[in-house]
């Protein structure tokens, strides 16, 4: 793993946040309160899985047993599947503010057995993506911490130890990993923007990552940034297509763009009004990519690329909105993420309870 | 018959099991003898993963060390060689509420209908998870206003936990967009409205709030303009003096954005160390010396990122329409100063 400049070490996971796979079964992880993303070696050497679905009712019920706690502290926060034992690896935030845990688990694809991903001593690397509050920055809560945190400073006579941490915070919704690049989309709880970062991998020192301003344009009069939600890679990378948090299914082309470019997309859809888009993944059927799209209050929806890229931009004020879409009667998704060329698995919830469902891309 | 009961560990808390010969007959652990310990969970099917944790003997005991840890009030069953033995219960602590809101900003009275983002700040540190369920929009007659707020598992804090950022939905404020047109705007002008923190938040010990909070709004006309610093009225110290520099903006400003946009530069170029103070209903802004003020220029430094309540920046209105010349978007990477000589 020293290729991708891991080095054995303890990642200190402060808050579980979205997760995704890169090369050589390295697991990125996002902590939205460290505002840090780590990348760890999970070693899981299982046995190159097949085409066969993978299904596990009442996830949420087995986490709570296995984190000793009730349901309502287990915090779905993303899943992942190892591209090769097509293992899941589930983020969890387990209990709630001084007592909460970021935890990562692993659920076996063979027998659907859960355990905890011990996150120490195993190969890692880690990278700050919070812009650092700086010394002469006066946005940071100066506070005395409790344990070994936080850095010296000298007083007088006196060394004391303190924990500088901003207020202005950047929070990860969505990563993937294309060709050497971590692509990370975020929110930030002051300015309104829609920034994607493209940070290489492996990590360098921290310079080299550019920062892509991005707009889009509704129905050709009003152009306006927004928070991307969720994306996925495009024609081999070369572009995204992103959800926002204003709902629009959106183009980018991010090849060539350099730090600080303003691009903008093209709206290719819309997906209603009072939804918010949750997470997408594009998959194969019957040789055409597709893309399938998690949503808070409408079922899956379905929307083929070939229509995406014949799509013109949405220009008109009233109706169409936009590329033809199916749209799933399967409700209550909230995660999706590719299993294998056969399917995609989901975090459906049904009857109170979360589950793992594979959903079958021939019949999607 | 000695019981199972909580107990600690090497300084951790675990389930002791007794196994000596005054234990429960039930009780015949040894090696190979599984020990198992989960929460009780209602309406669960099947067999479930047991809690992570470790065994360790303890004299004549067997202590379950949890990974994790107890989650007070949660009742756990303890079973050995696939026999419930005991079912324990975590006893809660009950604390009495100490934590409040400490403010809601902004504070101006008259908000435009497109108003994009509100803060709530807190006295002390608080858990995640409960925004989207425990601060609302109501009108007067407190029936709340149903998808104004932005719903997200996204919570946004600042690192400490004592500053919430809420948004609106942008989907409805949006020109254009699918929810504008069919759902419309989240407020209406001349329809007051409150924001609502229920004291059912609860802070980083689990506690909840002392008691509910809220902030009153009336809510005028839309807010579209970019925020233009040359607009702004100086009112410049004396060289020599301790006088603050006042600034006076032609509309309210973004509060959390305004403590960290504005800075003040010297004539050696330098940055005027002082204390910065956002004015009433984040009209103004003024900036008192530490040390008196040097003679020569000095420039007002504006972070273009700068945006007004409606989420109008010095860069960009929130949505621009491309057939209006006067919202051409002003270069980004530009920063705006503003200079006086003192």
């Amino acid at each position: 793993m020293s290729e991708y400049g891991l080095r054995i070490g303890t990642p200190d996971v402060r808050a579980a946040g979205p997760i995704t796979f890169g090369p050589a079964g390295i697991l990125f992880l996002a902590d939205n309160e460290a505002a840090k993303v780590f990348a760890v070696d999970v070693g899981d050497a299982g046995p190159a899985a097949g085409a066969e679905p993978f299904d596990l009712e009442s996830v949420d019920a087995r986490l709570a047993s296995l984190l000793g706690c009730g349901p309502d502290d287990v915090a779905i926060r993303d899943i992942a599947v190892h591209p090769t034992s097509q293992n899941v690896y589930v983020s969890v935030q387990r209990g709630r503010g001084d007592a909460a845990r970021a935890v990562l688990v692993r659920v076996d694809r063979l027998d659907g057995s859960l355990g905890v991903v011990e996150l120490r001593d195993l190969p890692m690397a880690e990278l700050a993506i919070g812009d650092a509050p700086a010394w002469e920055d006066e946005r940071v809560d100066i506070t005395l911490p409790q344990g070994d945190e936080g850095e010296e400073l000298k007083v007088g006579e006196r060394t004391i130890r303190i924990l500088r941490r901003p207020i202005r915070t950047s929070t990860v919704t969505d990563m993937a990993y294309v060709d050497g690049f971590l692509l990370v989309a975020g929110l930030s709880n002051e300015e309104f923007s829609s920034k994607l970062r493209r940070i290489p991998f492996p990590f360098g020192d921290g310079e080299a990552d550019n920062n892509l301003e991005i707009f889009h344009v509704s129905h050709g009069q009003w152009e306006t940034a927004a928070p991307i939600r969720a994306f996925v890679p495009y024609e081999a990378g070369r572009s995204i297509l992103a959800t926002y948090t204003c709902t629009p299914v959106v183009h980018f082309p991010i090849a060539g763009l350099t730090s600080g470019t303003k691009t903008v997309g093209r709206t290719v859809a819309e997906l209603g009004a009072m939804n918010q888009p949750l997470d997408m993944v594009a998959f194969t059927q019957a040789g055409e990519e597709h893309l399938l799209i998690a949503n808070s209050n409408h079922g899956l929806i379905k929307i083929a690329c070939h229509d995406i890229d014949v799509q013109e931009p949405l220009t008109e004020p009233k109706g169409p909105t936009g590329v033809p879409r199916e749209t799933g009667d399967l409700r209550g998704i909230t995660r999706l993420a590719n299993l294998n060329g056969s399917h995609v698995l989901a975090l459906q919830e049904e009857g109170g309870r979360r589950h793992l469902r594979s959903l079958k891309t021939a019949s999607l | 018959m000695a019981a199972v009961t909580w107990s600690q560990v090497g300084g951790e808390e675990c389930v002791r099991i007794p196994t000596g010969p005054a234990a429960d007959e039930r009780v015949q652990t040894g090696p190979g003898v599984e020990v198992r310990v989960r929460p009780l969970l209602a309406d669960v099917a099947g067999v479930l993963p047991a809690m992570a944790g470790d065994l360790r003997c303890d004299g004549e005991d067997v202590c379950f060390v949890p990974r994790f840890g107890f989650v007070d009030g949660t009742t756990y069953i303890v079973s050995v060689a696939g026999v419930d033995v005991a079912t324990l219960t975590r006893p809660r602590r009950d604390r009495r509420p100490t934590t409040d809101v400490v403010d809601i900003l902004p504070t101006v009275q008259v908000v435009p209908r497109n108003l994009l983002r509100v803060y709530v700040r807190f006295s002390a540190p608080m858990s995640e998870g409960y925004a989207a369920d425990h601060v609302r929009l109501v009108d007067d007659d407190g029936r709340e206003l149903a998808g104004a707020l932005f719903s997200t598992d996204h919570e946004l804090w600042d690192a400490a936990r004592l500053r919430l950022t809420v948004l609106l939905d942008p989907a409805r404020i949006k020109r254009g967009l699918a929810p504008h047109r069919e759902v419309g705007y989240p407020l209406q002008p001349g329809v007051p409205f409150r924001v609502v923190v229920d004291p059912g938040f609860c802070d980083a010990s689990g506690t909840p709030l002392r008691e509910r909070h809220e902030r009153r709004y009336d809510v005028g006309d839309d807010e579209r303009r970019r925020v233009v610093p040359e607009s702004w009225a100086l009112r410049t110290p004396r060289a020599g003096t301790l006088d603050p520099l006042e600034v006076a903006f032609d509309r309210p400003l973004d509060h959390g954005l305004l403590a960290r946009c504005l800075t003040v530069n010297g004539p050696d170029g330098r940055r005027v160390g002082g204390t910065a103070e956002t004015g009433p209903e984040e009209r103004s802004w003024r900036l008192t010396p530490h040390a008196r003020w040097a003679a020569g220029r000095h420039h007002l430094a504006v972070d273009p990122v700068l945006e007004d309540v409606a989420g109008n920046s010095v860069t960009r209105v929130f949505d621009r329409d491309l057939s209006r010349a006067e919202d051409q978007p002003r270069d980004a990477g530009t920063e705006v100063a503003l200079g006086w000589t003192a």
